[in-house]
């Protein structure tokens, strides 16, 4: 954990973030709004006293109050993994400014997340689907996505509702989804 | 919600009516979506679409690509992904603690256990669960062994691709010698569900050390015995050096990993650049190089096995006592709370991020496979190159599909 690395985070991006800098084991964490994420990676990646490089990785999340994307970044400056998370993401209309002006190789990633929870990456040149079929209509990772048969269930879970392929309409998305972790 | 509810479906029948719709036709049947599709499926005059796969032997498995054509040379191409889609992410996070670790062994199934390491490492973080130095010690070397089994079956591959038979059948002896010892480890031959949170499944026995102990003995002269067949042979080197040209730049921006980036001269390895289990106390070099063609990448795999020996060695030396599984509950409720871990495997950095919510299972396993991102660069490498050399590209990247399409 290295504890300098925290105090660095916070001088330099103290009003982006939304919640304290977090450490554990070998990770450090900070939380942004989706509309800094363009500024705040630009100053990660070109910050001399940063140089986070690296992308270690882009996923999205679906907490089911909200979404997120997670991205992991790697410096020779700190010993940490970085993890920023652009939080609060609708889950009606999901946007995020794309990372592919910094790494291309981001773009599959993106594409990725398109695909799995329908985040709009907004200057993504190529953001359509990646593994499901063109016509597919729905995100299979979002908690509202249910498995059609429940034998992977494990008995430690407790009872849970029955599954459902389709959520019904009307019902309001948080009352179906397990408690958020995120917030 | 922004669907697609507003563009023609490939279901809806008046699209399909008016016209022929085969079904690995290249060009898309719905108008395009997005600025690059619609560039790539634009052809000047003289190009032409060619659809290569998913059933085509030099594509590692089931990887469709769609090349668009000058004559012979590739002008762009189109990888279409998710014939090999499984949903893994989705698996884990309805399964418990536990039974996710199986789904993760099939993900890159010629390198199973640098799959499970990155998930496993990332639970016990979640967990704060410290491992046994033993059970860390079995990891490295069983894991060292399964990077020298891939960077042979690479090293066949890649001939095969270029239209050499031979090698292949050279490097599945190496191979089968270690996948018969990590049988007698595992029990499985292939998808080997031997690391569990908290350590590994059983001990080492007498016939893994016995077959390796044998395997040890002629393992230096046999790999290089193997590589001689190609390292030594013009036609093959004559036709990698220069081929797929990448810089460390480009590379970076990629966000390119493993033998595929120190190839391009950036020494990045996650053993190194990020230690984890006990690979801090072990010495062992970080082999770069600085052409970044094909040669290369495939010069660079061999460096990396001569390393493995020289960490497999070192394990056997300073293998501590003790037990090789921590003390845990069978049931797993971690607090809630986030991790990442990345491993360094065969061809590149193999990662897991996992949110736990409090409950028995993980709330979201993400999933970072190497293939995925590498497979990612050939839209850079390839185009210039002639349509036999795009197959020699995408075989010295060493994508395996079922990594890639997860």
């Amino acid at each position: 954990m290295d504890r300098a690395f925290k105090g660095r985070l916070e001088a330099r991006f103290g009003e982006r973030l939304l919640g304290p800098v977090r450490q554990r084991h070998d990770e450090t964490e900070m939380r942004i709004a989706p509309g800094d994420v363009t500024q705040v990676l630009t100053a990660l990646h070109d910050g001399p006293e940063l140089r986070f490089e690296f992308l270690a990785d882009l996923c999205g999340v679906d907490t089911g109050n909200d979404m997120q994307v997670v991205y992991h970044l790697w410096s020779e400056t700190t010993s940490d993994w970085l993890r920023v998370i652009a939080e609060g993401l609708t889950r009606d209309d999901p946007r995020a400014p794309s990372a592919t002006f910094l790494w291309k190789g981001a773009e599959w990633m993106e594409r990725e997340a398109y695909d799995m929870f329908g985040i709009i990456f907004e200057g993504n040149r190529d953001l359509r689907r990646i593994y499901m079929p063109p016509d597919y209509q729905s995100f299979p990772l979002r908690k509202d996505f249910y498995l059609a048969d429940d034998a992977a269930r494990s008995p430690g879970g407790g009872v849970r509702p029955m599954e459902r392929t389709h959520a019904p309409v009307d019902a309001s998305v948080a009352a179906l989804v397990r408690r958020s972790p995120g917030s | 919600m922004t669907t697609t509810t507003d563009r023609p479906s490939l279901d809806d029948p008046r699209v399909q009516l008016d016209r022929d719709l085969g079904v690995f036709e290249p060009i898309p049947p719905y108008p395009t979506r997005t600025e690059r599709e619609a560039e790539f499926y634009t052809l000047r005059d003289g190009e032409m679409l060619i659809n290569m796969g998913p059933q085509h032997p030099s594509t590692h498995g089931v990887l469709r690509v769609v090349l668009k054509l000058d004559g012979e040379k590739v002008v762009d191409l189109d990888p279409v992904l998710g014939y090999l889609h499984r949903g893994v992410e989705k698996l884990c996070e309805n399964a418990d603690y536990h039974q996710a670790i199986c789904y993760l062994d099939p993900l890159e199934y010629v390198s199973s256990l640098f799959c499970e390491w990155p998930g496993v490492m990332a639970f016990e973080k979640l967990m704060d669960v410290q491992v046994p130095r033993r059970a860390e010690y079995i990891r490295v070397l069983s894991g060292e062994l399964n990077r020298i089994a891939s960077h042979s079956l690479f090293l066949g591959w890649m001939a095969l691709d270029l239209g050499g038979l031979t090698p292949i059948l050279w490097s599945f002896i190496e191979r089968d010698e270690i996948v018969d010892m990590l049988s007698a480890l595992t029990g499985q031959r292939m998808l080997f569900n031997y690391f569990r949170i908290g350590g590994v499944n059983g001990d080492l026995n007498h016939e893994f050390l016995s077959r390796l102990g044998d395997w040890m003995s002629h393992a230096t002269e046999q790999i290089e015995s193997g590589q001689a067949l190609l390292n030594e042979n013009e036609i093959f080197v004559r036709r990698m050096r220069g081929l797929g040209t990448m810089d460390s730049a480009t590379a970076l921006r990629m966000v390119m990993t493993g033998p595929n980036l120190r190839a391009t001269g950036v020494p990045f390895d996650v053993r190194r650049a990020h230690p984890y289990s006990v690979y801090p106390e072990l010495d062992f070099d970080i082999p770069t190089r600085s052409e970044g063609d094909c040669l290369a990448r495939y010069l660079l795999r061999m460096d990396e096995v001569k390393q493995s020996l020289r960490i497999i060695d070192q394990c056997l030396h300073e293998m501590p006592d003790g037990p090789v599984m921590a003390k845990l509950p069978r049931l797993l409720r971690p607090r809630p709370g986030r991790a990442y871990a990345g491993v360094e495997g065969p061809r590149g950095q193999y990662a897991a991020y996992v949110v736990s919510d409090g409950t028995d299972q993980p709330f979201r396993m993400r999933i970072h496979d190497p293939s995925f991102i590498h497979l990612q660069s050939v839209g850079v490498m390839v185009p210039d190159h002639l349509i036999a050399d795009a197959m020699a590209v995408m075989a010295s990247l060493d994508p395996i599909m079922g990594g890639v399409d997860k």
